[in-house]
């Protein structure tokens, strides 16, 4: 049912290789389409869909009233160093911080193991002559002279953008500023990034590659911005350009241009809140969410309906699962950013066996080219895709977009010369044991946030998406003892999705040392009163007056001496005793949570950071989603799949989702225009009213 | 463990915790505490979880219980033999108090026990948890074929190696009492799949405190023999299986009572540089030229104005020597341990000192086809009175070696700049520091890899560049002349210089 009037909303999450692109309607009514990326202009794919979208709905340009985006623009950048020509300017003596890094590897035993090349080259480094104590003195003033000369410096290097980072410049800013100010004036063509302007916390490393990664893909981004507003005013449309941003909310595309650190991990965040979204709508409070790709598995926690921030994270390291505790791999980014573990297990991930005849799985992965050996792109090495192609839970021949055709032969062959044969083992159980193994590897994700943080998974339901994800699910819930999991809508297409659901939103912290009689009410609220009046003035330039903003202020918390801190929720900024002691008592009710004792009675607690999170509006799109174009599954009735030593192969029924009208106990496969959900046998499914597949693997036994 | 089994034997019951750092009790050295809980099954033991952690004060002679110069154990600090921690399901509360009135931070030490207990515990319910899903009957042979796939990894490479001894020596510069250098001799025997580490002809024990136990020998030549392999295997027993560690008793390697260990760090980062200097000879391939032989300690305590106690301990690491085929990392941590720096702006904000520079040391990396890493300097203003500084650190007189032709690596150096003059402290040292005063420590430059005049010129001009080699350097050390202005390599004066450097050699 198409109607010419009424608002369309556009939402487009561009990855690495495909491009996933989104209209709704006001009634609910659901587009969508997947087609590849197209780098380096990633904006042409958007375009061209909306430009199909808007012909297939039969609508103008004008009819949209949002374009909400997800991007990976920024993280390729990295990936692929094909950043700005950036410097970096930074108190005397410490030009080597960015390189130096936190001095760790991710791994040990590896001798050839290289430290990634510092974003900007020692050449590039300057250092200015100034110097702030910790108490915010002056111990060495800035030089007018000085900035003369690092100006013909940056000049005469052709730079395009520059990121400069003081030490202590987090709590006083005052030389920073200065320096930005000259800069600004005197080369506007360059991009300056302060790193006071990108986000004011302690510890000089991590402030300095925040900011010099938001420097170096400063100009990509806004140049891809640009982009994508001329095309989509050549459109006619006018509607406002939204990012969605790594910590989950959307915020303007000027302000994505100019912090584009904040929207590092905009795809993966935004799987996140669509499942939030969904859990909310259902009343759950509580819910695991799992996204299986082609490379990777990602897992997040929704608790009490809030998604969990991590205070810190990695751009370009290579995956392994060590990361999450060493780091080292890559720059360690401190914007706000959704906590996501992540693990090298998707579809394309390599299966090999090791000289004493072990099975591995990842994080080795075919990617898009050679993809896994069923594609028949040339690749030989077996995937978890072939493997699950073998067991039957894939369907052999076309894929979703045409271009790719599945060969179950070549999925075979490639399994048994490389896994079986040397083993001595049957094809199936090689799939088989795939299967389990990259499993096994993505529960280390599913744990990093659930049992690792204390929290019992039987209190949670699991939400599972990405392609892979609806494949994987229920043997993973069972794994987890999750109760209860659910498979959206769209499943591979639900990052888009998530773009929907977000408002606009904005993150702000502020580092402190607030312990003993130090930390009193006044001395917070002061400090929140100050970020309160930033954040309400930026939203209050985007439209929103401040009665239309919520804010809730988080506290990072430590006792006393700690290095590590918890980040609690305060509902209102505003303080008092009461209040503050029973933070305190949260605290340690947390802490005894995570890590399983309190301190010695009478340590002293510290809060260390204040964190604002502002909400503009309300969340849009309290619709339901009705896809306009229901998934095919005509093209069979059974397929042979393998559930295991208890059931072996078994002839399973392939249903479409419609099709489940009432409660039915498995096996089944549930084929979609873009991934399958397998339910074992003797598992219970049903649809529930908003079209969620919901699986009941409450006292499910893993094979 | 075997300490512990030999002990209490049967008198191991549940809900009984074990604690103990003692070197001659199984420990490694005092700071090191081990908190052992074992794990019951329908009333069997089935496993022990373990946890080990370096503490920050554990009492002794000088603030962080540990000082090269120290000559008894005693002096290191408070030694507790294995006891029990908690008796069924009781804590020790006699020896909590006695612990925490021979400590200098009770609750900073006393508040990391209790993390590790808690890391015991989730130890113990995952193992709970795994045996309630299997049975203990998988439980035991999964185990054991886990450590059984660990050994037959090990042995498989081991049995691809060359067969035959190779012997190597390295030193440390001194005994931490002002003594003669600590010689440190392995011969390695490859023979068949296993290999056999003889470190007989190594020095006694040594007055001061950088004496190690065997166990931490045992580990030394384990973290080698896994960084050359080219499979990963699991961390287990099973690493120890196929090798054979010979260590006599009462020397560096294995100290017997009273000797001194709490810094026995840098004698396993020595010992590693051993083991890797005697693999190269038959795996040149795959090992690299030395790197900064182990992190600094530099230690500043003392009282703050309002007379609480601090004790501000930095571990400066590190970087890497050059591979076969790639430069050294340029200030990375030892590939022997797993260390982090200390922010600047936290301890600035925590302890009474000022950093004043942190960064590379030009020319500190050893020439070679592939040049060492840099080496890392940092500097320390104390802004309140006088106060305890304690530095731990070597490789001065031995510098980082380099392979195969390349140059060896920079030397250290600690220089305390006093109001008036500047002293040059020895490489390891304890003493007094007044406030103002600034304390200077570089670490040592890693070994390079192969000849430097082979490094390829473009690679030279792109480290001037960067200013990690001088234009004196790129002359001098690898024969490469550059234009002072663009810094572009000269190839023509390039070939002549390197023709004449080689005629000399």
């Amino acid at each position: 049912m198409t109607s010419t009037n009424g608002h369309l909303r556009f939402a487009a999450d561009v990855g690495g290789t495909f491009t996933d692109v989104i209209a709704l309607d006001d009634r609910g009514g659901v587009w969508t389409h997947k087609l590849p990326s197209t780098p380096p202009n990633f904006e042409q794919a958007v375009l061209n869909a909306l430009k199909l979208l808007l012909e297939k709905t039969n609508r103008p340009g004008e009819s949209v009233s949002e374009v909400a985006h997800g991007t990976t623009v920024a993280t390729n950048a990295i990936l692929e160093r094909r950043g700005a020509r950036t410097a970096l300017v930074t108190t005397k003596g410490f030009r080597d911080v960015l390189e130096l890094r936190r001095v760790r590897a991710p791994q040990m035993y590896d001798l050839f193991w290289d430290k990634p090349k510092p974003l900007v080259e020692r050449y590039l480094r300057f250092e200015i002559n100034e110097r702030l104590s910790a108490a915010g003195d002056v111990l060495m003033a800035l030089d007018e002279p000085e900035l003369w000369q690092l100006k013909e410096k940056l000049e005469r290097e052709q730079i395009e953008s520059v990121g400069v980072c003081f030490l202590h410049a987090y709590a006083f800013p005052r030389h920073e500023r200065i320096v930005g100010e000259f800069l600004r004036k005197h080369l506007p063509k360059v991009l300056v990034s302060l790193s006071s302007e990108v986000l004011r916390v302690r510890k000089e490393y991590e402030r300095t590659a925040t900011t010099v990664v938001n420097a170096y893909v400063r100009p990509i981004m806004g140049r891809c911005i640009n982009a994508m507003r001329a095309g989509l005013n050549s459109q006619r449309v006018t509607a406002p350009l939204l990012i969605m941003q790594s910590a989950g909310g959307l915020t303007p595309a000027a302000d994505a241009a100019a912090r584009p650190v904040y929207v590092m991990e905009s795809g993966p965040a935004a799987g996140v809140l669509a499942a939030s979204y969904i859990a909310r709508r259902l009343s759950i409070r509580n819910i695991i969410t799992l996204d299986i790709g082609g490379t990777t598995a990602k897992a997040s926690l929704i608790e009490d309906g809030r998604v969990a921030y991590s205070p810190e994270y990695e751009v370009g390291a290579s995956l392994s699962a060590s990361n999450r505790l060493v780091g080292g791999g890559g720059e360690r980014i401190i914007a706000p950013t959704i906590d996501i573990a992540e693990v090298g297990a998707g579809g394309g991930s390599l299966a090999y066996l090791d000289k004493a005849g072990g099975l591995h799985v990842g994080p080795r992965s075919a990617g898009a080219l050679p993809g896994p050996a069923c594609y028949q792109q040339g690749g030989k090495e077996p995937t978890l895709t072939d493997a699950d192609v073998m067991l039957g839970y894939i369907r052999p021949g076309k894929l979703a977009n045409g271009d790719i055709t599945i060969d179950l032969e070549a999925a075979h062959r490639a399994i048994h010369d490389r896994i079986a044969k040397p083993l001595g083992i049957d094809v199936m159980r090689a799939a088989e044991g795939i299967h389990r193994i990259a499993n096994s590897n993505t529960l280390r994700a599913l744990r990093a946030v659930s049992t690792e943080r204390g929290r019992d998974p039987r209190e949670f339901a699991l939400v599972a998406f990405g392609g892979n994800g609806p494949v994987h699910a229920a043997n993973l819930a069972a794994e987890l003892r999750v109760k209860q999991t659910l498979v959206p809508p769209l499943p591979g297409l639900f990052s888009a999705v998530g773009l929907l659901f977000g408002g606009i939103e904005h993150h702000d912290a502020r580092s402190c040392q607030l312990t003993g009689e130090a930390l009193t009410p006044t001395a917070l609220q002061s400090l929140v009163d100050e970020m309160r009046q930033t954040m309400l003035a930026q939203f209050r330039s985007e439209g929103f007056p401040a009665d239309q903003v919520g804010l809730i202020c988080d506290m990072d918390i430590r006792f006393l001496g700690q290095a590590s801190e918890i980040r609690l929720s305060v509902e209102t900024p505003q303080f008092t005793t009461a209040i503050l002691r029973a933070l305190e008592e949260r605290f340690k009710v947390e802490h005894e949570r995570l890590y399983g004792h309190r301190s010695e009675l009478d340590n002293p607690v510290e809060v260390v950071a204040v964190r604002l999170i502002g909400r503009g509006g309300k969340h849009a799109g309290e619709s339901q989603l009705r896809p306009a174009e229901r998934g095919d599954a005509k093209a069979e009735s059974s397929r042979r799949a393998y559930f295991g030593e208890k059931w072996g192969m078994v002839d399973t029924p392939v249903i479409a989702r419609g099709q489940i009208d009432q409660p039915a106990a498995g096996p089944f496969l549930i084929d979609e225009y873009d991934s399958t959900t397998v339910v074992a046998p003797g598992v219970k499914v049903w649809r529930d009213q908003h079209e969620n597949l919901v699986i009941d693997t409450n006292g499910v036994s893993h094979h | 463990m075997e300490a512990l089994l030999n002990k209490f034997g049967n008198d191991i019951h549940e809900g009984d915790i074990f604690v103990m750092n003692d070197p001659f009790d199984g420990g490694m050295h005092i700071p090191d505490i081990f908190v052992v809980n074992p794990i019951f099954w329908k009333s069997e033991r089935v496993a022990f979880a373990v946890s080990t952690a370096h503490h920050l004060d554990l009492g002794g002679r000088l603030p962080g219980s540990s000082a090269c110069e120290n000559t008894e154990i005693f002096q290191d600090g408070f030694r507790i033999p294995w006891l029990k921690l908690f008796d069924a399901g009781q804590p020790n509360e006699t020896f909590f108090t006695l612990f925490r009135a021979n400590i200098r931070v009770p609750h900073m030490t006393v508040g990391d026990v209790r993390a590790q207990l808690a890391a015991c515990h989730i130890g113990e319910r995952a193992i709970h948890e795994l045996i309630g899903r299997y049975d203990v009957e998988t439980f035991h042979s999964c185990a054991t074929d886990l450590v059984n796939y660990t050994e037959q990894l090990i042995r498989a490479e081991i049995a691809t190696w060359p067969k035959g001894q190779y012997s190597f020596t390295d030193y440390l510069d001194s005994d931490g009492c002002g003594g003669p250098p600590v010689k440190f001799h392995v011969t390695l025997t490859v023979g068949g799949d296993s290999l056999t580490a003889d470190f007989t002809g190594t020095s006694p024990q040594m007055r001061g405190a950088m004496n190690c136990t065997l166990s931490f020998v045992i580990a030394a030549v384990a973290v080698c023999v896994r960084s050359v392999l080219q499979e990963s295997v699991p961390n287990n027993a099973g690493i120890f299986r196929p090798l054979k560690i010979i260590a006599p008793p009462g020397t560096a390697v294995n100290a017997v009572m009273p000797a001194a260990s709490s810094m026995r760090g840098v004698t396993g980062f020595r010992l590693v540089d051993t083991v890797f200097g005697a693999l190269a000879q038959f795996l040149p391939d795959r090992v690299f030229a030395a790197g900064e032989g182990g992190n600094t300690l530099v230690i500043i305590g003392g009282q703050r104005a309002d007379r609480r106690s601090y004790v501000y301990y930095e571990l400066l690491t590190g970087t890497w020597g050059a591979r076969p085929d790639r430069d050294g990392n340029d200030g990375l941590c030892n590939i022997a341990n797993i260390a982090s720096n200390i922010p600047i702006e936290q301890a600035e904000c925590d302890y009474p000192i000022r950093i004043e520079r942190y960064g590379l040391v030009r020319d500190s990396g050893g020439a070679g086809k592939f040049r060492g890493g840099l080496s890392v300097e940092r500097e320390w203003t104390l802004l309140q009175s006088e106060t305890h500084l304690a530095i731990r650190s070597d490789r001065r007189t031995h510098p980082p070696y380099g392979l195969q032709g390349g140059g060896n690596g920079t030397s250290s150096n600690n220089i305390l700049h006093h109001a008036d003059h500047d002293e040059v402290l020895p490489t390891m040292i304890s003493t007094r520091m007044k406030g103002r005063e600034r304390i200077y420590h570089k670490q040592p430059g890693g070994g390079g890899y192969g000849d430097p005049l082979e490094r390829v010129p473009a690679a030279v001009a792109w480290d001037v560049k960067n200013d990690k080699v001088s234009l004196e350097a790129a002359h001098e050390q690898y024969g490469v002349i550059l234009n002072e202005q663009t810094l572009e390599v000269d190839e023509a004066a390039t070939k002549t210089v390197r023709r004449q450097m080689r005629s000399r050699h």
